[in-house]
């Protein structure tokens, strides 16, 4: 049995001259939440983008090391970047619909995925939609543009619509911290409950969200891993007192 | 916000030393007014434990408010958390610096027989362990605690050496049984002092190592406990 789902070793990243990240070896466990923090510039959510190859666009980007998901190199030549972006869907910090109706953007993974089947699709979207929790406010309304809906509500859907390809890793870069009190704890909510099917990996710059809904957290500085403990710890006895000073609000 | 927190606990922190000073003095003062029989002193221990339970609830009230409007995180927290159980161990001391300046009035007539009973060696080495677990917490100084936590089986010690004396005293000389009883129950009452201390010890240490050591049989093997 793998140790870890995502496993990386001696992950180094440059933007052109500039070292992003220095060295990062973490073990990511299956099925519970990781939350990255660290101050701004930090390179968690560069460190985020090399989990489903999301810095292989940019220009001037050189990686070194090693990203295992599943024991599998996904830097390895061989590798589908397609396939790969399939199982590890990503959801960033505002809400992207695309301008379509509420029903074609959840099906629109499984669509350009080979699925045809009206009857199908259907039950893609409406599982999707119900595993992210925004099926009953958004069933009668699937023809209408998801533009239309609240900040939440289009983050839910953009949720669903990660699901609708059936991930086994979701990505999510300050994904509430657009959104208000309420719309936030229905994202909390539903992490935990995609936790059981799904590893997740957040980057947060809220502390009260990485002590509530993180299994375990990295403490990102500079490029480096300062500390990778359990959230408990953390925030309770982190073992470095760069955490101490960053958890309580001293520094960055 | 940083700044606000770092005045919001060190003001916590001065409350906590103000209220740790008022219930040295209240102890002193009981066990003056028990050795000297100075019974004014004693009235003045017992109307001061109003001013004692105000700081109680001003300490209280203070923790609330720092965890409602900052929620601290790991120093931060476990000083809180540590305020709010010293000064728990601080009201009950207070109390029973009013217990004690009470059984004055009652052994008013014989501090021959107190301190033939040991009591007042009794008193010194408690009042001692207050002092120590005091500065422990000002001075953050968990070595201090732990020395006291060692300290505290000599009071235990003494404690069960004044109740043979007593047993020995009220079976010889009948007349002596009720302020037998008095010095009995005064004897409890001093040695739960040494308790409140000993938790304030535990509190500190927790405060400045994030480890959990009350209800541990051996302070030495402490570490061993908490990794598990």
């Amino acid at each position: 049995m793998k140790e870890f789902k995502i496993h990386t070793k001696n992950l180094n990243l440059y933007y052109g001259n500039n070292r992003a990240l220095k060295d990062v070896t973490i073990g990511i466990d299956e099925n519970k939440i990781t939350s990255l923090i660290g101050p701004s510039g930090c390179g968690k959510s560069t460190f985020l983008r090399t989990l489903n190859r999301l810095n292989d666009t940019i220009d001037n980007v050189r990686i070194e090391g090693e990203v295992m998901i599943d024991d599998i190199n996904i830097y390895d030549k061989n590798v589908d970047v397609v396939a790969l972006r399939k199982r590890v869907g990503m959801i960033f910090q505002k809400s992207n619909p695309f301008p379509k109706s509420v029903y074609e953007n959840v099906a629109y993974g499984p669509r350009i995925n080979g699925v045809k089947s009206k009857k199908e699709l259907d039950e893609i979207v409406e599982t999707s939609c119900k595993r992210a929790a925004i099926w009953d406010e958004v069933k009668d309304r699937m023809n209408d543009s998801a533009i239309g809906l609240s900040g939440g509500q289009q983050q839910r859907v953009c949720i669903a619509r990660a699901l609708a390809v059936d991930p086994d890793v979701l990505l999510m870069d300050e994904p509430a911290s657009a959104l208000d009190p309420i719309s936030t704890a229905k994202i909390e909510e539903l992490m935990f409950e995609l936790k059981t099917d799904l590893t997740i990996v957040i980057v947060t710059h809220n502390m009260q969200q990485a002590a509530r809904v993180s299994d375990k957290c990295a403490f990102f500085l500079m490029g480096e891993i300062v500390e990778y403990n359990s959230t408990k710890n953390m925030f309770t006895k982190p073992d470095k007192e760069e955490t101490q000073n960053y958890v309580s609000g001293r520094f960055g | 916000m940083l700044h606000y927190l770092e005045e919001e606990l060190e003001q916590l922190r001065k409350k906590i030393i103000k209220m740790g000073s008022l219930v040295e003095e209240q102890v002193e003062f009981s066990f003056r007014a028990l050795f000297e029989g100075n019974l004014e002193l004693a009235e003045t221990v017992k109307s001061r434990d109003d001013e004692v339970d105000k700081y109680d609830i001003k300490i209280d009230k203070h923790c609330q408010r720092i965890f409602a409007l900052t929620q601290p995180v790991a120093n931060d927290l476990r000083l809180i958390m540590t305020a709010l159980m010293i000064n728990s161990d601080l009201e009950r001391m207070g109390d029973i610096a009013v217990n004690i300046s009470e059984r004055a009035e009652n052994l008013v007539d014989y501090s021959d027989l107190l301190k033939e009973m040991r009591v007042d060696e009794i008193a010194v080495k408690v009042q001692k362990l207050i002092k120590m677990s005091i500065d422990s917490f000002v001075n953050g100084d968990a070595e201090l605690a732990k020395n006291l936590i060692k300290a505290d089986a000599e009071v235990d010690k003494l404690d069960s050496v004044i109740f043979d004396l007593l047993a020995y005293k009220m079976k010889d000389n009948s007349e002596l049984i009720v302020p037998g009883m008095h010095i009995l129950t005064l004897v409890r009452n001093i040695e739960r002092l040494a308790d409140h201390a000993t938790n304030i010890a535990e509190d500190v240490i927790f405060m400045i190592d994030a480890k959990i050591i009350k209800h541990s049989k051996d302070p030495e093997n402490l570490e061993q406990k908490n990794n598990s």
